[in-house]
């Protein structure tokens, strides 16, 4: 096998999926950026007027951004985890749904915490978290945590990017001259020979074990954050294991709804096949199993407990917040379960129907875990107004959460133009060990 | 297919809304509710006597599900044959209870037998029904003598009653429980039988007291079906003076945490941070031999 003939040959076949642009998709452009004005407007307004004109109180001091945060970074960690591990056991799967999970892991990872900078009232102190750190508390090591996996995963997308920009660097002579410039610089001098490429393969993949690592401490302190303080509702032994589990939950319905829409718009069905839905789909059955009975395991020792304040904030849940919680934990659990366990279900479509609600159900679950339990504290809210005690939500909020998933498409859009969705040098990696081993990777190959 | 998805759908969301919503009417109707009403009266240290009543209603599903009766008149009254002499009208409180204390003066009529007997009665409104509770008891005196005679300390009870004619009759196989004062609950150190209407025992000298070393010694007859609830004491200085522990040294405010704190987190940020280190060298030994590789004449 030529090995030039064939990366041109890739470029030549991914390249137009780069410079792609149609009058839809630049209206959706439009559209994303619109939506980041708006949020942008609202922040303004959040900066100048304070507070005030979000729905936070004193009692309820965290609201949809908090939920906003953890569940983005529950996406980064959960794609740190399966990047990782998709790279570190070379699975036959990497080259369809590596680079989709590595770009959800960076992009949410950038997204999520500035909704945590919403939350904060004087964002001039913002310096003091450093200054006045203090090692024992779990705020400092959420903020350090966050900081090393966010330079990892940025590190870990950079190298599996780096043969990619080398193939478009060396096939790009159409191309117009920012870009091959920027092919240029990106690609670091790599030229494929086997000692860089032995050196790349080398540090990707202790770094493919570092970012599971770090996703999983990142997590767990996230978890910490809730767990470690003695609310009702928050205070438990199993939050960090639960966490992750829902963040795979999670992360997974978000991997199944990208597949889909980039396998629709771009027509890469024949890199993005069935079997992967399907493979997906299980694991996310797996994962709702799991995730069904950690919540069940969480809401049962809180009933079975005969605590006054656990009593308070389960009436809360199945009072006030009837609907979310059947949503949440019923409807968010059970339809993904019977979709993705009924074997005749499992098309492509119900494949990504359940992710949709799980997704949406997760996120719910996250606004059940913070709201109502602040809304119900361990010494009762006395002598003060409803709206101080009761949270809901301003259209500043709102604004700001959907500036927030407008600009993670609109990035990851961005990043499709930059490189192929479909990592090629995957594909000349793996036809490269099919020459090499013949019989041992036709059977890998079989699956993508 | 997609047709049959969202009927499982509809069907899921209709059985988990009927299902909770049954449960969460059956909490708000007072139908399925059972009336707790219990009456108790203690005579206390200074022999005033303390009336109790509580008025909860429990749900008979969920008999987790308490909701104390709030504001409802509790008349108490003194019962003599047959005619009721009204001691006094309390209102239950936010938690249920209704208690009234009246002074070691008060004038209590017994019957022949030399039982006094009270009555505690809720008259009926237009939500709920009328309810009484009834007690007999007879009015016990407990003197409790504390001395130390050559270094021992020494408790001495003495129980009785008075008959009409204000004769002291000792009390006879009645048991007692001594204790002595905490900070949250009384702690007992004896459980015994009176005699004769007398008990003595040697106070035990390893009982934490306060700074001073005072400490209240308490005797109590509890639940007794002749007479009631008793209780008698006294402050005397037997107690041991124990220092409180040292003061935790970490705190969530402590300026410095713990060193493992720093080990750990120090291991864990140099192990992460050198192995980004590596990586990066790595990337640009790679630049070097690219920009070697560049330089090189080609064939």
């Amino acid at each position: 096998m030529d090995l030039d003939i064939r990366k041109r040959e890739l470029v030549k076949e991914f390249y137009p999926i780069l410079e792609k642009t149609t009058k839809w998709s630049k209206i959706w452009i439009g559209f994303l950026i619109t939506i980041i004005l708006i949020g942008l407007v609202a922040f303004v307004l959040q900066i100048v007027k304070g507070h005030e004109i979000t729905g936070m109180r004193d009692n309820v001091v965290w609201g949809i951004y908090i939920i906003n945060f953890i569940f983005f970074v529950c996406l980064s960690y959960s794609g740190a985890f399966i990047a990782g591990i998709l790279h570190f056991f070379k699975s036959p799967w990497k080259n369809s749904v590596s680079r989709i999970v590595e770009i959800i892991t960076v992009l949410s990872l950038m997204v999520g915490p500035i909704f945590i900078l919403l939350c904060i009232g004087r964002l001039d102190r913002l310096h003091y978290l450093f200054i006045y750190s203090r090692i024992q508390s779990p705020i400092a090591w959420d903020v350090l945590a966050i900081l090393t996996d966010l330079i990892g995963c940025v590190l870990y997308l950079f190298l599996t990017f780096i043969p990619d920009f080398a193939i478009l660097r060396d096939n790009s002579e159409n191309a117009p001259k920012w870009r091959r410039k920027l092919y240029k610089f990106l690609a670091i001098g790599y030229q494929d020979t086997p000692s860089q490429r032995d050196r790349l393969y080398k540090i990707t993949k202790t770094m493919s074990v570092m970012i599971v690592a770090m996703a999983i401490i990142t997590y767990t302190v996230l978890a910490w954050i809730f767990s470690l303080t003695l609310q009702p509702g928050w205070n438990s032994t199993i939050f960090a294991p639960y966490f992750i589990v829902a963040g795979i939950y999670s992360g997974f319905g978000v991997i199944i709804i990208s597949m889909f829409l980039i396998r629709k718009y771009y027509k890469l069905e024949h890199y993005i096949r069935k079997v992967h839905f399907i493979g997906a789909g299980i694991i996310l059955l797996v994962m709702s199993l799991l995730y069904g009975y950690f919540t069940f395991s969480e809401y049962f020792a809180r009933w079975f407990s005969h605590n006054r304040a656990n009593h308070f904030l389960l009436d809360t849940l199945f009072g006030r917040y009837f609907w979310e919680f059947i949503l949440a934990n019923y409807v968010g659990v059970l339809v993904p379960i019977v979709i993705l366990f009924v074997k005749k279900f499992r098309t492509i479509k119900s494949i990504t129907f359940a992710a949709v609600i799980a997704v949406l159900g997760l996120w719910l679950n996250r606004y059940l875990i913070v709201v109502p339990t602040l809304e119900t504290p361990y010494i009762p809210i006395q002598d003060t107004r409803p709206e101080f005690i009761q949270y809901s939500s301003t259209w500043i909020e709102w604004a700001l959460t959907f500036a927030g998933i407008a600009a993670f498409v609109l990035f990851f859009i961005l990043i499709m133009k930059l490189v192929p969705i479909i990592p090629m040098s995957g594909i000349i990696d793996n036809e490269r060990e099919k020459i090499r081993k013949p019989k041992e990777v036709t059977q890998n190959n079989m699956l993508w | 297919m997609v047709n049959k998805l969202y009927q499982y759908f509809v069907i899921i969301l209709l059985v988990g809304f009927m299902s909770n919503n049954t449960s969460f009417a059956q909490k708000n109707d007072l139908k399925n509710y059972k009336m707790l009403y219990k009456f108790n009266t203690v005579k206390q240290h200074d022999n005033s006597r303390l009336f109790e009543v509580s008025f909860v209603a429990s749900n008979k599903k969920d008999r987790k599900v308490k909701l104390p009766v709030y504001g409802a008149d509790i008349n108490f009254i003194n019962v003599v044959n047959e005619e009721e002499i009204l001691l006094g009208t309390v209102k239950t409180d936010k938690e249920g209870f209704a208690r009234l204390t009246l002074p070691e003066n008060q004038t209590y009529y017994t019957d022949v037998e030399g039982y006094i007997n009270f009555l505690a009665r809720f008259e009926s409104t237009d939500a709920l029904k009328s309810i009484e509770k009834e007690l007999a008891i007879k009015d016990v005196f407990l003197e409790l003598d504390l001395k130390e005679i050559d270094s021992i300390k020494k408790v001495t009870l003495n129980a009785y009653t008075l008959d009409s004619l204000k004769t002291k009759i000792p009390l006879e196989e009645t048991g007692v429980i001594f204790s002595v004062g905490g900070f949250i609950s009384n702690l007992p150190i004896k459980e015994a039988t009176i005699k004769d209407g007398e008990y003595e025992f040697e106070f035990p000298d390893d009982i934490p007291g306060d700074a001073e070393g005072n400490i209240d010694v308490f005797v109590s007859i509890e639940d007794h079906e002749d007479y009631g609830n008793v209780v008698q004491n006294k402050n005397v200085p037997w107690g041991i003076f124990k220092e409180q522990g040292k003061k935790p040294t970490l705190t969530l405010w402590s300026h410095y945490a713990p060193i493992w704190m720093y080990v750990v987190l120090t291991i864990l940020l140099v192990g992460v941070w050198s192995n980004y280190i590596y990586s990066i060298i790595n990337l640009f030994k790679i630049k070097k031999e690219g920009k070697n590789l560049e330089l090189e004449p080609k064939d």
